[in-house]
């Protein structure tokens, strides 16, 4: 494993966030805006900026092989497959390319977008990622879907057709009054397609969103601990059954399509982020004060966006944040022991100067009693099964709080 | 200073019956406030009284006033407070004062500290005046309130003034009575010195700020004074008389009032209701001080983070400064570590002072449930007090637990009286009797002072959609069936949730206790059992489910760093719980716990 970011492994992974959307979704806290349909104008006007940017910011990742594109939003495939091919193209040409290199796009199950799958397949598109969330109608229509069942099976036969090598699907669970049962149709439907990766997340309430408002207001019907447990045990048994490894504790994969570029979020390697509401990290020592990288994000409203850009301005919302070591050993504890794999004390030591007991002797010596975390003879960690479940609560042993 | 131009007098009234107001109409009239000066309730300047809209501490300010007699008077007024815990501030005010304006809504009526005062002042052997204030509200009846007072206080309904002290109807009419009804100060000026202390304050450029009233003699500026009781001698450093702001003055003679400096450092060194004179030439003795105020309600008060305790300490120094009814000495709970069990004169007192803590002084305050002081006699024959429930001796040792009991004095109108009479009783009250005024009723019951110090009045308030009001003054003790009521999780007990309940109360409360803390205890690694026991005898069970699931699906991009601080949010609200035993307790549970409501 090439942790975090050995200099053999000087990749640079790009984020594309497109903020567009038909509508915007109840539960959505992303940085979105609903457009009934995106104009080529608006579109266009939106890549060009993007693609500023992209010359902006990519000094920073100079040299850097490009490992990993992500088209995500939003829903990107709101887009033209011309206007992709254009990212594709200049992603590309920024930095090196020596092999294959994933590019992932993000789409929903719409009849547009069904009919635009060769095209972004020649835009250079090689792993989709579906919004299916549930092929339930009542589900869909609760969570405020603009989809139905019925589209999410014609759109994962276009996806097939269209011959992306692989195809990633976004599950939903505890949603609104979705229950157990409908939970396991639900995977076992998904399963008759195959998909290479799978993706299941809990519904959370954001803040400041609909759904938040609705629950305060006591009329959604969330599952409680207990079933949403049951769910996160069903998801894992069935998927785990039909040859899928859990390999982060929200994804699934068959062995050898695990996600490129989301793995580098758990590993902690740079990431470069475009567009609105985008989050970077820039690789350590890319400023004198940053020994463990920056943090950097943007904007979260496209016309403020856009006008920094074409002013030729960054367009980041708050000064970059330069990871302290604290910060840095807290991050790495945490996103390397939410995946399969787990954390490597060797290179954990390598980084910080000690092992993980160094820093956290105790902790680890109670999670380790409570059958939270599991210790290997070299001092490497994983979550056990329990671990999983309750991962915050491991988590919160790890941070640090300023005071 | 001629002293039949001199006229000392207070207001006193029940709770918002406008004696604030009022004041400061007289202050307006007599122009001593004017202009940009103005501000309602003028002479509530602590922050907290213009909060919440209300006077905590008495005030006094001298009204030049030219009468039309053609002569000119030096009107001494005192604003008092209404609320029952700051009674003893009216008493204070009495003792400098011949008469007292009574002040009664027009549209309220009589209620119970209107009473509770006019006999204070009946008793101090002041001049009434009885006023009717508020009458230009819509729902004002000042005729019906006037025979009211007639029928219930014994003065003519006819002689009763009418006034708005919000439109400054009836204030001459008002100060004329003052300059004509009130007897000007007795007291000899030749006597040796003898000045009432009857307040104080702290000022942080001279310390210990005396209020007093010249009774004989004279005191100067400059000459040595002894307090008689606690044998302090000090030099007058400096005379003022307040009007409205603090004005030196090189003298004050026998019936004048005002504010004495020597150098006194602290508010401990002076005994309120101690007498000044000279030291040159020493009264023989003294005037009659007062009963000390004595704290009726106890609560441990203890800092939410762990190293604030020094914070606190430091803050209650400083309070006590300015109010020397504060009580208070260290405890220590195993639940909540390090604190101190406080003293108050009532429930507003209490949270008017964890209030202060909490704002002036900037410290995060728990406190536990309050309790009065208990008498405890033991199986040997001895008996002590104790203030607080984990000081109460072995059920061997035991031999019965006493509690102090008052006399509360309800008055309500007729319709309301059958929610009274039934909290009351619920209360574990006595009716005494139950005398009807006109369309209004005075209920008296025997009660103990347990069950009232929480939420009575609000209750009396709620049953009587706000026009019932209550006051009360302790009797004694009475030997009841009392309990310790013990909480306990995972089989450790929380000192901090113990309380002593009436026996047949324990369940009802036990029941409650477990359910509050169910709610607000999150789930641990491991279920937590709670039980409220009597003694050995567990009287309610509940339990909190071990946690099982607590993941967030999500972690990319962005969401690494918000993930990260949701984690040290979590860490922190972890920090800041409690641990009794194995089991984590957040502050909220106590808070909610000890919020419960008496029921
Ligand atoms: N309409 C009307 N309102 C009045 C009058 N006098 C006082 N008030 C109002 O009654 C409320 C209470 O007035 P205060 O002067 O603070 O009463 P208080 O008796 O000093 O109250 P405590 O000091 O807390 O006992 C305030 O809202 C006043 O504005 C009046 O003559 N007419
Ligand atoms: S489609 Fe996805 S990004 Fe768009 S609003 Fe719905 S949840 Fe948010
Ligand atoms: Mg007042």
């Amino acid at each position: 494993m090439d942790y975090p970011d050995g200099v053999s492994a000087a990749t640079v992974g790009v984020y594309v966030h497109v903020p567009f959307c038909e509508r915007v979704c109840p539960y959505c806290d992303f940085a979105v805006v609903g457009v009934r349909t995106l104009t080529a104008e608006v579109e266009r006007r939106y890549v060009d900026a993007l693609l500023r940017e992209l010359e902006l910011r990519r000094p920073a990742f100079a040299g850097r092989e490009l490992a990993s594109l992500y088209l995500g939003g939003g829903t990107p495939s709101l887009c033209r497959p011309e206007s992709l091919a254009r990212i594709v193209r200049a992603a590309r040409a920024a930095f090196e390319v020596r092999g294959p290199v994933e590019v992932t796009l993000e789409a929903n199950p719409s009849t547009l977008e069904r009919e635009r799958l060769p095209g972004f397949r020649d835009a250079g598109v090689n792993r989709l990622s579906l919004g299916i969330q549930s092929f339930d109608d009542a589900t869909l229509k609760r969570l405020g879907r603009a989809h139905r069942g019925d589209e999410a099976r014609l759109t994962l036969q276009a996806a097939r057709t269209a011959g992306f090598e692989a195809l990633s699907c976004d599950l939903i669970f505890a949603a609104p009054d979705q229950g157990l049962p409908q939970l396991e149709a639900d995977i076992d439907e998904l399963l008759a397609f195959a998909p290479e990766h799978v993706s299941a997340y809990e519904l959370n309430v954001e803040p400041g969103t609909p759904f938040a408002t609705a629950a305060e207001r006591g009329q959604l019907a969330c599952a409680g601990e207990d079933e949403a447990l049951a769910m996160w045990d069903a998801i894992e048994s069935r998927l785990e059954a039909a040859a899928y490894v859990h390999y982060e504790l929200s994804a699934y994969a068959r062995p050898g399509f695990e996600a490129v570029h989301n793995q580098r979020y758990w590993r902690r390697q740079p990431v470069l982020g475009l567009g609105v509401g985008a989050f970077s990290t820039d690789p350590r020592g890319s400023r004198g004060d940053a020994p463990f990288g920056l943090r950097r994000s943007n904007l979260r409203s496209p016309d403020a966006y856009l006008a920094r850009i074409e002013a030729g301005e960054s367009a980041e919302s708050e000064p970059a944040e330069a990871l302290s070591p604290e910060t840095a050993r807290a991050e790495a504890m945490f996103l390397s022991l939410r995946t399969r794999s787990g954390l490597d004390a060797a290179a954990f030591e390598r980084e910080f100067g000690r092992p993980p007991r160094g820093f956290y002797p105790d902790e680890i010596t109670t999670l380790v009693a409570q059958a939270l975390l599991a210790e290997d003879s070299a001092g490497g960690l994983r979550l056990t099964r329990r671990g999983q479940r309750l991962s915050d609560t491991v988590f919160a042993n790890f941070v640090e709080l300023g005071d | 200073m001629d002293r039949t131009l001199i006229r000392n007098f207070c207001i006193i009234a029940h709770i918002d019956h406008g004696k604030s107001t009022l004041a400061d109409r007289l202050l307006e009239v007599t122009g001593l406030v004017s202009g940009r000066d103005r501000r309602a309730q003028y002479l509530d300047n602590m922050e907290l009284e213009r909060e919440r809209g209300i006077t905590i501490k008495a005030q006094t300010v001298r009204l030049p006033y030219t009468a039309s007699d053609g002569k000119s008077y030096i009107l001494n007024l005192i604003d008092t407070p209404g609320h029952v815990d700051f009674s003893y501030e009216v008493s204070r005010a009495l003792a400098a004062c011949e008469g007292a304006v009574l002040v009664v809504d027009a549209a309220q009526g009589i209620e119970a500290q209107t009473l509770a005062n006019a006999y204070l002042a009946v008793d101090a052997g002041l001049e009434i005046i009885p006023v009717v204030n508020k009458i230009d509200l819509p729902s004002a009846d000042p005729d019906g309130v006037a025979e009211e007072i007639e029928e219930v206080i014994g003065f003519d309904a006819a002689d009763v003034l009418h006034v708005s002290a919000k439109q400054g109807i009836g204030t001459h009419e008002l100060l004329e009575q003052i300059v004509s009804n009130v007897p000007p100060p007795k007291g000899d000026p030749d006597a040796p010195t003898r000045a009432l202390v009857f307040d104080s304050w702290f000022d942080p450029y001279v310390g210990a700020a005396m209020l007093v009233r010249v009774v004989d003699g004279k005191l100067r500026s400059g000459e040595r004074v002894r307090m008689m009781a606690g044998g302090l001698e000090k030099e007058i450093t400096e005379l003022n008389v307040i009007d409205p702001r603090p004005r030196r003055v090189e003298h004050l003679e026998a019936g004048e009032v005002g504010v004495v400096i020597a150098g006194v450092k602290t508010l401990a060194e002076v005994k309120i209701g101690d007498t000044l004179t000279m030291t040159s030439a020493p009264a023989e003795e003294p005037l009659v001080g007062f009963q000390d105020v004595k704290p009726m309600v106890f609560t441990g008060l203890y800092p939410i983070e762990s190293d604030g305790y020094e914070g606190l300490k430091s803050a209650l120094e400083k309070l006590q400064l300015n109010d020397a009814s504060l009580v208070y000495e260290p405890e220590t709970s195993d639940a909540l570590g390090f604190g101190f069990r406080c003293g108050f004169l009532g429930f507003l007192h209490a949270e008017i002072v964890q209030e202060r803590l909490e704002r002036e002084y900037d410290v995060d305050l728990i406190s536990t449930a309050p309790t009065v002081r208990y008498r405890i006699v033991l199986t040997s024959g001895e008996s002590k007090e104790i203030e607080s429930p984990a000081n109460l001796p072995s059920a061997g040792e035991l031999h019965c637990i006493e509690e102090p009991v008052v006399l509360a004095t309800i008055h309500v109108p007729q319709e309301f009286v059958g929610g009274v009479l039934k909290l009351c009783q619920e209360r574990r009250g006595v009716q005494r009797d139950m005398v009807q005024h006109g369309t209004r009723v005075q209920v008296r019951y025997d009660l103990p002072l347990s069950e009232i110090v929480l939420d009575f009045h609000d209750k009396i308030k709620s049953v009587t959609r706000g026009y019932g009001s209550f006051d009360y003054e302790l009797t004694g003790y009475q030997a009841s069936d009392l309990v310790k009521l013990d909480v306990l999780v995972n089989g450790d007990p929380v000192d901090a949730l113990s309380l002593i309940v009436h026996r047949e109360k324990a369940y009802s409360r036990g029941t409650e206790l477990t359910r509050k803390l169910k709610e607000f205890i999150p789930r641990q690694m491991y279920e937590v059992a709670i039980q409220a026991a009597v003694g050995a005898r567990v009287i309610a069970r509940t339990t909190v489910k071990a946690l099982r699931k607590n993941v967030t699906s999500k972690c990319y991009g962005g969401d690494i760093t918000r993930k990260r601080k949701l984690l040290e949010k979590q860490k922190a609200g972890k920090r800041r719980m409690k641990r009794v035993g194995s089991v984590e307790i957040p502050q909220e549970a106590f808070l909610a716990a000890l919020k419960l409501e008496d029921s």
